[in-house]
């Protein structure tokens, strides 16, 4: 506890000396606007889990222990739990990494401090600088310098500052790390690459510090892409990362680094890559999205069953008591076709709710895949619900970002074609 | 209270006004994070040496491969030297070959050293055989001179079922070889010069005493890739000896219109990197340098940069026709004046280890195996048409590429008897695709 406190009051120090003055400061983006805040549900969602219970039964989780396949690996009794928001837990994730893998080494802009969103906050201390360090303003060389390291068999987790400024190192992970394992016919891989970089809309980033760039990497064949929505996510989806044999993009929702709390194991566990997870189950109606707007679909489902009297005159009758699937996709690439697929052959109807903008996004290989396998079973037209297509321009957030009311229009139009 | 605020910030202001006024007067001054003396005359400079002069050359052999200082010492004996010459003399055996190969068409692209044989040996023979070797596509002799063997090139260049370098999924030329410890190829260039750093790193963080060794060529320098490698070996100690090979062209763009500096090695120094430029048609000077600079880099934990000046006598590629933008004489004459093979043949006739007679036999056996490879190669199957899918991602295979696979396979089944093109092509591969046909 102690030394818990003093590895803070030294971030903190460190902090106010420094002059973020390039891009973001630390301080802004990571402090969620105070009045009307823009996103009321991620405290109270019933979707993160509070108590230790619930946090060592979250499905899929598995055990790592130090003992490899021991039969203590099920056990959930001693399990201990802490509550963690987002950035608590990718440090955690990243500390369990790193001392369990001496060939694991974190790196990026600032990160050595603890970084701008204090995801490595005391990780240096911890580790020492030679394994946590900072590198030069220069993000294709970030990315290079990660494909080099994991050439060679190390883990490297390398941090992109925002995702905003992944392109400089497009080229490096889409024709390179993408690809390496493929041209080299499987004889050199970067399977030890993971890039984090924070992601989506934080109410007043503008057009650089708010992109969800995730469907430019759709095409990008060797790459997975994963989005977590939640601090046990967080954790257990960045263990999987590090971990699984392919060079991975982990992007991080910026806003739920401090707003979204839980109990979150301190073991090492891991999550499934490539597979979806059902949060709600419904019948009526799929609604299908990642990171962030999975609290907003969550309000939009509650607007439906309850609605507040102002909205009572848009929430038909009728619609009030359907029930509404919610799925939160996770991985990106590859997604999980089969999860989605039987859910809508089930309901009949699909909704895609992402923060990007509509053209070339996520939503559009979804709904093509699935018009293709559920072309019968569909009762609607498939429908997206996203950013438009346009940059996020700062003053304008609220009319861009798909937020509750945007997607409770959609289920409402969905359930009354 | 207020007054003495006030008292303070004129106090201040006063500090201020005397820091400035010193600052002109006293050198000792110094900017922060600076050790840059500071002095009262606005003085521009350009490039790295004083009084406009270019960085020197370091050379050993002179045209007439006599030593240019006689009391140099060289570690050179007539094993090496006899390994030196018939390396550099492989390469443009292989080159006549697979080159004419290319314009028949049995292989679809194929790209030469001419002029670079000196630059490649060399610097392949300054490092160790276990240095990891990050290059860029000209640098099939480290490969050779790691005992690759000619048949891995044929067989890359052909893209048969013995190619170990990529299943025959990569353009020719671009071969790999983890246990040579040569990463495999890419076209994109430069994208190799920052990962050389990150495997440096890795190297001094777990195989100290080797280092890792980038090669590119004075075209790719252009690239930001470039900068970022150079930046990142520099901050991030990184033992890495980035060798450039300065030939005078990118495709048709002349070095001239790549940078208006004092070539690639001005860049060095403006890193904080030990720099050497040298004579890359003198293969003693190309490995002496190399040597030097890794030991260096062992020894220092540090990059160092290699500038190699040569002349890319042959064309740039088979898809490319140089005559079209530098004189054929200018080329002749290179070929002429300064041709690194010839050069060093006359250092090892004055030392009495070569003669016409060993020439003659060397020419003859270099032939003879060169020929021999290729009448194999040209006779050994594709891969089976199913690697087309397979090593996209380690571990299980996803639902996408597993249904396309299937689905190809569909196709193949229903159209391949009817469809003249994909018939023709099946015949090649092993298997003609029954393994992807029958599931």
């Amino acid at each position: 506890m102690l030394a818990h406190s003093r590895v803070n009051a030294l971030a903190r120090c460190v902090t106010r000396r420094r002059r973020l003055c390039r891009r973001y400061s630390a301080e802004a983006a990571v402090e969620p606007p105070p009045a009307g805040g823009h996103l009321p549900s991620i405290a109270t969602s019933s979707l993160l889990r509070p108590t230790r219970d619930l946090a060592i039964r979250t499905p899929g989780l598995v055990w790592t222990d130090e003992d490899g396949s021991g039969p203590s690996r099920n056990i959930i009794g001693g399990r201990e739990t802490r509550k963690m928001n987002l950035y608590q837990a990718v440090r955690d994730a990243m500390s369990v990494a790193m001392s369990k893998d001496d060939h694991a080494v974190v790196f990026g802009e600032d990160v050595a401090f603890g970084g701008v969103f204090r995801c490595t906050m005391g990780l240096a201390e911890e580790f020492g600088r030679e394994r946590v360090f900072n590198t030069p303003l220069t993000e294709q060389g970030i990315v290079g310098f990660g494909i080099g390291m994991a050439l060679m068999g190390h883990t490297a987790i390398a941090e992109i500052q925002f995702a905003d400024y992944i392109y400089p190192a497009f080229d490096q992970l889409v024709n390179e790390a993408a690809k390496i394992r493929y041209r080299s016919g499987g004889s050199y891989n970067v399977g030890g690459l993971t890039v984090r970089a924070p992601t989506m809309a934080v109410g007043h980033g503008g057009l650089y510090h708010s992109q969800s760039p995730e469907g430019f990497f759709m095409g990008a064949a060797g790459l997975k892409v994963i989005i977590p929505r939640s601090p046990i996510q967080a954790k257990g989806l960045l263990l999987s990362a590090i971990r699984d044999p392919n060079p991975v993009i982990f992007m991080e929702p910026k806003i739920l680094y401090r707003s979204a709390i839980e109990q979150v194991p301190t073991d090492d566990f891991t999550l499934p890559v490539g597979r979806a997870e059902t949060l709600i189950p419904g019948s009526d109606l799929t609604l299908l999205t990642w990171g962030t707007p999975v609290y907003h679909c969550e309000a939009a489902i509650h607007m439906l069953a309850s609605p507040t009297p102002e909205m009572e005159e848009h929430t038909p009758v009728a619609l009030r008591k359907a029930r509404v699937e919610l799925i939160d996709l996770r991985t990106l690439l590859p997604w999980d076709i089969e999860t989605v697929v039987e859910s809508v052959n089930r309901t009949g109807r699909l909704v895609v709710v992402h923060e990007a903008g509509m053209t070339g996004g996520v939503g559009a290989e979804i709904c093509a895949q699935v018009q293709q396998r559920c072309f019968l079973k569909l009762d609607a037209p498939v429908k997206r619900v996203t950013g438009w297509d346009t940059p996020v321009a700062l003053q304008y957030e609220k009319f861009h970002i798909p937020d509750a009311l945007r997607v409770f229009d959609a289920i409402v139009e969905t359930l009354s074609y | 209270m207020l007054r003495s605020t006030t008292t303070r910030r004129l106090s201040a202001l006063k500090r201020t006004h005397f820091c400035l006024s010193r600052s002109y007067s006293q050198p000792q001054e110094r900017l922060p994070h600076s050790q840059s003396p500071i002095v009262s005359r606005p003085e521009f400079f350009n490039t790295v040496t004083s009084n406009g002069q270019q960085i020197s050359t370091y050379r050993v052999l002179d045209g007439a491969g006599k030593l240019l200082d006689a009391t140099s010492t060289i570690e050179i004996d007539e094993q090496l030297a006899r390994r030196l010459y018939e390396n550099m003399q492989l390469l443009p055996a292989l080159d006549n070959i697979l080159y004419n190969v290319q314009r028949q068409g049995k292989i679809s692209f194929y790209m030469t050293t001419y002029g670079e044989e000196a630059t490649i040996t060399g610097a392949a023979a300054g490092l160790a055989m276990d240095d990891e070797v990050l290059g860029q596509y000209r640098e099939m002799g480290v490969l050779l001179w790691r005992n690759f063997g000619i048949q891995q090139v044929f067989a890359q260049c052909f893209g048969n079922h013995e190619d170990m370098s990529g299943k025959g999924r990569q353009m020719p030329v671009h071969f790999g070889s983890p246990e040579h410890h040569f990463h495999t190829i890419s076209s994109p260039l430069a994208t190799q010069i920052p990962q050389a750093a990150g495997v440096a790193y890795a190297l001094r963080r777990m195989r100290s005493g080797t280092v890792a060794a980038c090669f590119f060529g004075e075209g790719a320098a252009s690239e930001g890739d470039f900068h970022a490698g150079l930046m990142l070996a520099s901050t991030i100690p990184s033992p890495v000896i980035f060798i450039v090979r300065n030939n005078g062209f990118a495709i048709s763009t002349p070095s001239t219109e790549q940078y208006n500096g004092d070539g690639i090695a001005s860049r060095g120094p403006g890193y904080g990197i030990d720099t050497i430029r040298v004579d890359g048609n003198d293969v003693l000077a190309v490995m002496t340098a190399v040597k030097e600079a890794r030991r260096r880099c062992v020894e220092q934990g540090r990059p160092a940069l290699v500038e190699a000046m040569t002349y890319r006598v042959g064309h740039h590629s088979t898809s490319d026709d140089s005559f079209a933008y530098r004189a054929r004489s200018e080329v002749e004459d290179r070929k002429r004046i300064d041709n690194p093979i010839a050069r060093f043949r006359l250092f090892m006739e004055s030392q009495g280890w070569w003669d016409a007679e060993a020439e003659e036999a060397l020419k003859a056996k270099l032939k003879a195996d060169v020929m021999k490879e290729f009448k194999r190669a040209e006779s050994v199957s594709l891969c089976e048409v199913g690697e087309l899918f397979t090593d996209v991602y380690g571990g299980e295979m996803p639902w996408n590429i597993r249904e396309q696979r299937e689905e190809l396979g569909i196709l193949l089944k229903k159209y391949s008897k009817s469809w003249e093109p994909w018939r023709n092509q099946l015949a090649k591969y092993k298997n003609q695709g029954q393994d992807i046909m029958k599931e």
